[in-house]
């Protein structure tokens, strides 16, 4: 029974760092029908620059609001620059736009901050935390803490400002957006700052308890496109929902399994559930 | 402006010039020896691939030169027998990939036209490019891959001089059994933790035979993703395993996560015994601190060994000095060696037909204190496996790796059981 | 339009490749041609479901490991391994039909992630279970001759590439030209308007897949005899799905030279970049890389072949 506690705490604590990183992926969709496939390596750049903060003294958490700053701008330039472009062609373009993205920052990545392992030295928060039978770290709980804050805060921009609204009309109905004046490109480019910031969060926060490296993103991008998928691309409660779903599975299919297989269950309920509902569990048709 | 351009210039002739005159000039007409090297230049393994490169054009270097160390072959200008032809390593790219090893063996071996073939670093290479080797009838030197399979092929052209995983768990099991003589150290049960690739795998395997054959219970065998983000499910296998030892095979993310997994459960077990990876990565004790105090690793090579033999620490000085300051380590160490081992081979067989290299290759028997390594000799056996490999345990204290086996070129004891974990 | 001008240079590229695979002895050479029509033949059976059928897949890779574990099986089983072709390409027919059922008719995105599933399921499975070599994959043994499949020069195995590659270039121009071929336009340019004229979306599918894998399949039959060492990592992972997949975009999606320029385009920069960066061995192949396709897409988002058959029918339209 302990142990059945402890895997479920575990389960949702790691959902919850797992939707950290796909609230931003849906968010993007949601607006401009783009899956940004290079999201693990904004994550992965997120990483560095909470690495190179904290070498200079500037600790994951104090220095989570300049990286998710830094991380806003540098998605506004990737929108003007490139996606907007992409958005003009068919839609494989952006499919595979986003790819060559990836694999350039995973490139550059290499070429000038090596293939090496890095870590934030003795980073704080790594005491327990004892409730009862189960213990936590402290990392994974603020983690998850940040998680639900930043979901929340994303959920609220998308209801209840002026942008945010104008973002749903953009994802409601495009051509009907911009004959009620909703400048497009701006909306786009801002959607997709603010998804790029999310994951700066993300990347300091994972900084506690992860080394960095070209690849590092990859795992997380993989999990979160499964999460967001289904969970229903777009729908910012429905990343939240198939994060937690996923960690759950990931963790007692790991356990009650085998460890090898504790991504089957997760690939399993994916498939299951596009199948009896295409378009995911929150997703609108 | 241009008479300081101009005087640089002729500084620079000068040095060049005083280089040249300096180094030992060989006959014109000895032709050079030429070694084939794959190695992983680019992809994900180019970091280790430079460092192996730079270690087997050191070892070639030293061959070449004529300043002595206590090592085979090294500072006699070339090879004495051949009448001190020099050596010279080609380099080809495998990408780490097993096509691409293929094709890079195949290249040295048609157009560079090598007399013997060197690497590859990685097991699924290694097993390819021999292949080739094999089927051209070229000597083929491993002297870093630790799959044990690599020998088992009934390979004819196939040597290895570096022990494989099966002698590292071997260890393990001798390193309890030599404590065991000082000491109780009330162990039964062990945990076997390793990642699902080759690696992790292989490695599984060898400890579950070595503990089996030692008497051991195996308490649980975990396996698991490499690219995992969490384990929370196999922390709490092992645990409610109960296991008194644990023996891991793990890179540094997964090894980060265990430890702090183990940390938070606290899963109370009086050592763990990794393979090496994650476990010294230079991020392992930076990232943990005081965490990481007392985890045994084992390594195949430490410059604590510079107590057997004093050429230690002035090759890995000349080694730091073209490999901008980093130490010489269990890879570029045992890459090293791998060229003095083939330049002996090449020697002794006073020729350069494939054939008689293989036969000298055969006969080598080089004692453990003439090399970098821990090793009690270089020797193949039938299959071509160096059966005088040994690896060293090393035990995190105060913050640094401390070898504390084999005794005989321990600094420290070890300290058992490891510490329990700091609150 | 008719197909003469294809088989013209379909005949031209065999002829080239024949004199290379006799009249060259230079392997790294042939190694490269062999790995250029090898990467053209998988660019190619992607192309059928992604490019003609439009269901952008990213675990292609598994059809290829189809073929590869299916010749690794039959030669550690002391069979021949000519019996792989057929064995491996009914595997991949099977293995696409049973996912392609259910996953085919899914929109966009929620097909390609199904994908991803599915491979990483089949990756899962090979590397778990004993008869399928876990993460040790297998090595075959060394032989000699056309009964082995296998031999010590490269010539012959340029020719068998050769071989495939042209069946399944003819392939693809009689798709081009067949119902299938049309009604798979048909879906992709609108499915809805292609349904309400009775074509079955799932049906012309789940043919196009088939074929697809099977092709593939064909290719990791050569794959496995040429390299002879296979395991999960160099056949099913999820990167040589993605290598699969931008080669069939880099040459131009849904067009019959694209995955060959493609192919051409990856296994010459790859060796490019490796020669001239060799030993800095960076990621700067990555970038460049990276940076084409970044700007192929942008730029030029119908790929090579695209833009070309584009540039032509603008000035045939200019000429009529």
């Amino acid at each position: 029974m302990d142990t059945f506690a402890q895997l479920l705490v575990g389960g949702l604590l790691t959902g919850l760092v797992f939707a950290l990183v796909a609230v931003g992926l849906t968010l993007v969709y949601g607006v401009m029908d783009v899956v940004n496939f290079a999201h693990g390596e904004f994550l992965m750049l997120a990483m560095y620059a909470a690495l190179g903060l904290a070498l200079i003294g500037i600790g994951p958490l104090l220095g989570l609001p300049l990286v998710a700053i830094a991380l806003f701008l540098f998605g506004i330039v990737v929108y003007r620059v490139f996606i907007r472009r992409l958005l003009a062609g068919p839609p494989e373009a952006t499919v595979f736009g986003t790819f060559g993205l990836l694999v350039l920052l995973q490139g550059a990545a290499q070429a000038t901050l090596t293939s090496d392992f890095q870590s934030v030295p003795n980073p704080p928060l790594q005491g327990t935390i004892h409730l009862g039978p189960i213990a936590l770290s402290q990392a994974s709980l603020v983690e998850g803490i940040g998680a639900l804050v930043l979901t929340a805060a994303l959920f609220a921009f998308v209801e209840y400002t002026e942008t945010g609204r104008a973002m749903r009309a953009l994802a409601e109905d495009r051509v009907a957006a911009t004959l009620m004046g909703i400048d497009v490109q701006r909306v786009n480019g801002l959607a997709f700052g603010i998804g790029a910031a999310c994951v700066g969060a993300a990347g300091s926060l994972l900084m506690l308890s992860y080394p960095v490296y070209p690849t590092a993103g990859a795992p997380f991008a993989l999990t979160a496109f499964v999460v967001v998928a289904l969970g229903g691309f777009g729908s910012i409660q429905g990343a939240l929902v198939g994060a937690l779903l996923v960690g759950l599975l990931e963790v007692f299919g790991g356990f009650y399994l085998a460890p090898e297989l504790k991504m089957v269950p997760v690939y399993v309920a994916y498939l299951a559930v596009v199948l009896l509902r295409p378009q995911g569990l929150l997703g609108r048709r | 402006m241009h008479a300081r351009r101009l005087s640089a210039l002729l500084a620079a002739a000068f040095a060049l010039a005083a280089i040249g005159g300096g180094g030992a000039t060989p006959a014109a007409d000895v032709p050079e020896i030429v070694i084939g090297s794959v190695l992983p230049l680019t992809g994900t393994l180019a970091q280790t691939g430079a460092g192996l490169r730079t270690a087997q054009v050191l070892a070639q270097d030293l061959v070449n030169g004529h300043v002595s160390y206590p090592l085979p072959l090294v500072g006699k200008s070339g090879l004495p027998h051949l009448g001190h032809a020099r050596i010279r390593i080609e380099f080809a790219d495998s990408q780490g990939k097993p096509d691409q090893a293929r094709a890079a063996a195949e290249q040295l071996i048609t157009q560079q036209h090598v007399v013997a073939l060197i690497g590859t670093y990685a097991s699924s290479t290694t097993a390819t490019a021999s292949q080739v080797a094999e089927r051209y009838g070229i000597p083929f030197l491993n002297p870093d891959s630790s799959a044990p399979g690599l020998t088992s092929r009934g390979l004819k052209w196939f040597f290895r001089t570096t022990p494989h995983d099966g002698t590292f768990a071997e260890n393990f099991v001798q390193f309890l059994a030599d404590l065991k003589k000082t000491k109780d150290i009330g162990v039964k049960r062990i945990a076997v933790v390793g990642e699902d690739g080759l690696f992790g795998s292989g490695a599984g395997d060898a400890e579950e035979a070595s503990a089996k054959k030692g008497g051991y219970e195996i308490a649980t065998r975990v396996s698991y993703p490499a690219t995992t983000t969490e384990v929370n499910a196999e922390v709490q296998k092992v645990k409610s395993a109960t296991p008194d030892v644990i023996m891991q095979a793990s890179y540094l993310p997964d090894a980060l996560l265990y430890m702090r997994g183990y940390k938070q459960q606290s899963v109370a077990v009086k050592a763990i015994l990794a393979q090496d990876a994650g476990f010294i990565d230079p991020g392992f004790i930076r990232t943990l601190g005081a965490d990481a105090e007392g985890v045994f690793t084992r390594e195949v090579f430490s410059l604590d060994i510079k107590h057997r033999n004093q050429a230690v620490p002035l090759i890995d000085q000349l080694f730091r000095e073209r490999f901008a300051g980093k130490p010489l380590d269990g890879n570029t160490a045992r890459d090293f060696m791998g060229i003095l081992v083939l330049a002996d081979a090449i020697d002794r067989a006073g020729s350069t037909k494939p054939d008689a290299i293989r036969e000298a290759l055969v006969k080598t028997n080089i004692p453990g204190k003439l090399t970098l390594m821990p090793w009690n000799r270089i020797h193949f056996d039938a299959t071509g496996q160096n059966d005088g490999g040994a690896g060293i345990i090393e035990q995190v204290q105060d913050g640094k790796y401390e070898t504390v086996w084999p005794f005989d070129v321990a600094v420290r004891p070890a300290i058992w059981p490891m510490p329990a974990w700091k609150r | 339009m008719t197909a003469k001008p294809h088989l013209y240079a379909l005949g031209a590229i065999v002829v080239l490749g024949l004199l290379a695979a006799f009249g060259l002895h230079e392997a790294v050479v042939l190694d490269l041609v062999f790995t250029l029509l090898l990467y053209a033949v998988l660019g190619q059976s992607w192309n059928w479901i992604s490019g003609y059928a439009g269901n952008i897949s990213f675990g292609h890779a598994i059809f290829f490991g189809c073929g590869a574990y299916a010749s690794a099986l039959c030669v550690t089983h002391g069979l021949s391994p000519w019996l792989a072709i057929p064995a491996g390409a009914l595997a991949a027919a099977a293995l696409a039909l049973v996912t392609g059922f259910p996953t085919l008719g899914l929109r966009g995105h929620y097909f390609s992630i199904a994908t991803i599933a599915v491979a990483a399921l089949v990756e899962t499975f090979a590397r778990t279970t004993p008869w399928l070599g876990k993460a040790n994959g297998f090595e075959l043994p060394i032989a000699s001759g056309w009964a082995a499949l296998q031999f010590p020069q490269k010539g012959p195995y340029v020719v068998l590439a050769l071989v495939l590659f042209a069946a399944v270039q003819l392939a693809t121009i009689a798709l081009e030209r067949s119902r299938l071929g049309y009604y798979l336009r048909a879906l992709r340019a609108n499915h809805a308007a292609a349904a309400s004229v009775g074509i079955d979306e799932r049906r012309c599918k789940l043919i196009a897949f088939a074929w697809s894998a099977m092709m593939a399949s064909a290719a990791g039959v050569l794959y496995a005899q040429y390299t002879l060492f296979i395991d999960p990592p160099s056949t099913l992972a999820l990167a040589i799905s993605i290598d699969i997949a931008l080669i069939g975009v880099v040459g131009g999606i849904g067009t019959l030279w694209g995955p060959a320029a493609g192919a051409l385009v990856y296994v010459v920069l790859a060796k490019a970049v490796a020669l001239r960066f060799g030993g800095a061995g960076k990621g700067y192949d990555l970038v460049i890389y990276g940076a084409i396709i970044c700007l192929i897409a942008a730029l030029r988002p119908y790929g090579i072949v695209g833009t070309i058959v584009d540039a032509l029918r603008r000035r045939r339209g200019a000429v009529a």
